[in-house]
């Protein structure tokens, strides 16, 4: 079955987002992140999304797990769909072990205590962290923390999982081993947007890609040949 | 996510932030009343004995106004930054803000349930009698909490969509520190008027009374004025579960962004 037979799980129709900064920046401290996009994420599918630094990669994950609402245009998902965001970076209690940080992500992505604390031994073997698991996060390194977020993330379940550059880091090993979970959940039917700089990971694990430009999507469809499009748009801004 | 569901999670994370916060010190939970007897020490030390009020009862009078007005202080002050603080986790997840504030507010009921046990400790052994009136506390104590979870829930909502509030509410609060009969009585104002009008327009001053009515003169509170302060509370957190569910995402960007 081709994706776009699929069932939609979830759509943007026209979501822009912009925001007033506190300070009177440039155009009065009007920010637009995202201008009139327009997408949609079919079951079962991997759509990867790319572009340059400050496009609105991470903005558009965040309208589409619900944590920000567009300024406007409209946000369908599927009834009952559960989505989570899968980011590095805070998040985290810095004060709290890896332990209860761990416990307490599964809780707020919806899980029951008795479900949450079913997970921690899981969680605890496959992010490497060993004794470390019972220390606050505050002592931990960056690729520690990335281990510990990226899997609290995948043992939950969700419908929709929501990647944001979580596999460029941590050391060899560990990102050896969680593109080969990540593989895993993509075959099995887990929906998945991906957002990466990097191409050869979008390349190897998603089914479609979109390439946003300026807050806008620039190209949709077969990963191999919005890539081309992306990199021959990079190569004509370089400086020759 | 259940309502069950989220007391769990308050709790949860009440719990947990109370642990981590007790193994970085060295006196540990000790510190849950430590704390606030070192402010009772202190206001003792200034108006007690250095500006002599002359009260034979001043140090009970007042732990019975401070160790009230401690729990609503702290806790609003600490609530207030809650939102914002947690905008790690904000960026990462689509959970109800009233989450953060309310997880302050659970971490000092369990302090405050320590502080209390202190304070009737101190009465007993000052003598204080123990008598009907004191079920006046049940009701006391419940409008209390929910002056505090109201002004915990506007408090982090303003600083989240407005930042300068966060320089303010310190601010406020001094003011209350000083207007709402700490270590002066409310009653002892030699016009019974003004005395009337300090309970009438400040809140604090009308609860921190009706402890020192209960616990010092087992006299019942003004059960209408207590009643009718419930009824304004109850319809403002309808108002502020509200507004904080209508506008759960809007609070997210200015969190995020602002």
């Amino acid at each position: 079955m081709s994706h776009q037979e699929r069932p939609i799980i979830l759509r943007l129709e026209d979501v822009s987002l912009s925001y007033h900064s506190g300070k009177k920046t440039y155009d009065h401290g009007l920010h637009r992140i995202l201008d009139s996009v327009s997408l949609q994420l079919f079951e079962g599918e991997t759509l990867g999304v790319i572009g340059r630094n400050g496009v609105g990669k991470t903005t558009i994950l965040r309208i589409m797990a619900g944590i920000l609402a567009p300024t406007s245009g409209k946000v369908y998902i599927q009834r009952g769909k559960s989505s989570a965001l899968l980011t590095l970076g805070l998040g985290f209690r810095p004060d709290l072990s890896g332990r209860d940080n761990a416990l307490l992500s599964a809780m707020l992505q919806g899980a029951s205590k008795n479900e949450a604390k079913s997970y921690l031994e899981e969680i605890k073997v496959f992010s490497d962290l060993g004794d470390s698991f019972e220390e606050p996060v505050k002592t931990y390194s960056s690729g520690m923390r990335a281990r510990l977020g990226f899997t609290t993330a995948l043992m939950t379940h969700v419908d929709i999982l929501l990647i944001d550059e979580v596999l460029s880091v941590g050391d060899a090993q560990f990102k050896q081993k969680a593109r080969q979970a990540l593989k895993k959940r993509i075959r099995g039917e887990q929906t998945v947007v991906f957002v990466s700089h990097s191409e050869s990971q979008v390349r190897k694990l998603c089914d479609r890609a979109i390439w946003l430009e300026g807050g806008k999507v620039a190209a949709e469809g077969d990963t191999g040949k919005v890539l081309d499009d992306y990199n021959n748009a990079l190569l004509g801004d370089s400086p020759k | 996510m259940s309502f069950m569901q989220f007391h769990r999670l308050v709790d949860v994370q009440a719990r947990m932030a109370l642990r981590a916060d007790a193994s970085r010190y060295m006196f540990g939970y000790i510190w849950w009343i430590l704390e606030p007897l070192l402010f009772v020490a202190v206001f003792y030390v200034v108006f007690g004995i250095i500006l002599n009020t002359g009260r034979a009862d001043f140090l009970v009078f007042l732990m019975c106004g401070k160790l009230p007005f401690i729990w609503f202080s702290k806790t609003v002050n600490q609530a207030s930054g809650s939102i914002v603080h947690n905008k790690g986790l904000i960026g990462k997840v689509n959970v109800t803000k009233m989450l953060f504030p309310l997880g302050i507010i659970q971490e000092s009921l369990y302090k405050q349930s320590a502080v209390f046990a202190l304070l009737f400790a101190v009465l007993a052994f000052n003598d204080y009698a123990v008598t009907t009136t004191h079920f006046w506390l049940i009701p006391l104590l419940l409008v209390n909490y929910l002056m505090i979870v109201v002004c915990s829930l506007i408090a982090a909502c303003a600083v989240c969509i407005v930042r300068d509030f966060a320089m303010a509410i310190p601010l406020g609060m001094t003011f209350l520190l000083f207007s709402s009969g700490i270590f002066w009585d409310v009653r002892d104002l030699g016009d019974p008027h003004k005395t009337d009008l300090v309970l009438a327009l400040n809140p604090i001053a009308f609860l921190l009374d009706a402890y020192r009515q209960i616990l010092m003169n087992q006299t019942p509170p003004d059960a209408t004025h207590m009643g009718l302060m419930a009824l304004v509370l109850v319809v403002m957190l309808i108002g502020m579960v509200w507004f904080m569910g209508k506008a759960s995402q809007y609070l997210a960007l200015r969190a995020l962004t602002a």
